[in-house]
């Protein structure tokens, strides 16, 4: 299993000033921990699902950049459709990781249903991806990183996680979270 | 140009090339469209302006996620959809759009109202504009082409000013209605 902050970590350290979207829960809360003074990263404190179609929208206006998407298993559940969508546009600078530890972990562990018989990779081929990749390990993770990081997508990845608590907390105001952000894409 | 509700097949159209040409006056470059007979229309003309971008979506929600991703890099966007999809749109809209502060123009074709022929389109033609309005998006309803101008540009400035989404519905007494019944 993956410790999710010491990949979110390690991810961070392998980017410049690439814009990450970070969806609400954990993904973002271990975003703001591991790179708390990066400007070019979007929390979402709602919207459940849309991480996923939001990279695909700043992937599609911004091809000069890789754009990370932080995903949930709950969260890209709730917008399996949005796969279809973004494997048919296909950006070729869409990199879309998903913190898979088959639970809604911040509601209190229910298992989703990538903990029985859901293959979010399989889902994702099926969609249309053609570079989906699953990895169990960290050095597994780095290693998919440094593919993926070098070769053109859209990519999917999924990364298997334990469940340690993410206790980061980003800023509240979705206005000031979004001027960031902006301004941070503007520069870059 | 004025038409008979009911039969609109194979008559020339102008609402359709007025409100493509609007939205390229007001550089809304990308369109994201789950489409119905309506927005069919004005995507046929829209095709033909290698302008414009378009995104099909498979729910009409991700086009909230798609236009907001767009708004970042300083794309302007549109939504089009039926009055049916807006129901697939809720949260996105009140836990993305509103609290983000995201402008876009939100295109609907009105189903459920005049002329309408399947039950199923009406509680939620119905409830259209009660949904807009307890979320607190600002909308107007087109019902003739004279209207279109102001309707459009005024909608379109409005949701910029107040980074907000803002909501124009094209009415059946606009676009006509199917003479099934």
């Amino acid at each position: 299993m993956i410790n999710r902050l010491e990949a979110t970590r390690y991810l961070v350290e392998q980017l410049s000033d690439e814009p990450i979207i970070a969806s609400c829960g954990n993904p973002k809360f271990d975003l703001f921990t591991a790179a708390e003074s990066r400007k070019a990263n979007f929390y979402m404190w709602n919207s459940m699902g849309m991480a996923s179609s939001i990279g695909l929208g700043l992937a599609m206006a911004r091809p000069d950049k890789k754009v990370i998407v932080l995903d949930g298993d709950g969260a890209i559940l709730m917008n399996l459709n949005s796969l279809t969508t973004a494997a048919s546009k296909a950006p070729a600078n869409l990199v879309h990781i998903i913190w898979d530890n088959a639970q809604y972990q911040i509601t209190g562990g229910q298992p989703t249903h990538t903990a029985g018989k859901a293959d979010i990779e399989a889902i994702a081929r099926g969609a249309g991806f053609k570079k989906a990749l699953t990895v169990n390990t960290f050095a597994a993770f780095k290693e998919a990183l440094s593919q993926i990081l070098s070769q053109p997508g859209p990519w999917i990845l999924v990364a298997k996680t334990d469940s340690s608590k993410a206790l980061g907390r980003p800023p509240k105001s979705p206005v000031y979270i979004k001027n960031q952000f902006m301004e941070a894409l503007r520069g870059a | 140009m004025s038409k008979r509700p009911g039969a609109y097949k194979g008559e020339k159209l102008e609402w359709p090339h007025k409100i493509v040409s609007l939205l390229k006056a007001n550089d809304i470059c990308s369109i994201s469209f789950i489409p119905d007979s309506v927005i069919g229309r004005i995507l046929k003309v829209a095709e033909k302006d290698p302008y414009f971008h378009f995104t099909t979506l498979a729910r009409e929600e991700e086009g909230i996620g798609i236009i907001t991703g767009e708004y970042f890099a300083d794309r302007y966007g549109v939504l089009m959809m039926q009055s049916a999809g807006l129901g697939n749109c809720v949260n996105a809209l009140a836990s993305l759009a509103i609290p983000y502060q995201i402008p876009f123009l939100i295109l609907i074709s009105q189903r459920g109202e005049l002329g309408e022929f399947n039950a199923c389109h009406v509680a939620m033609g119905k409830a259209l504009r009660s949904i807009l309005e307890a979320l607190g998006v600002q909308h107007y309803t087109v019902n003739r082409e004279d209207e279109l101008e102001t309707i459009l540009n005024g909608a379109i400035k409005t949701a910029y000013t107040s980074e907000q989404p803002v909501a124009v519905i094209l009415s059946t007494a606009l676009v006509g209605w199917k003479d099934e019944k």
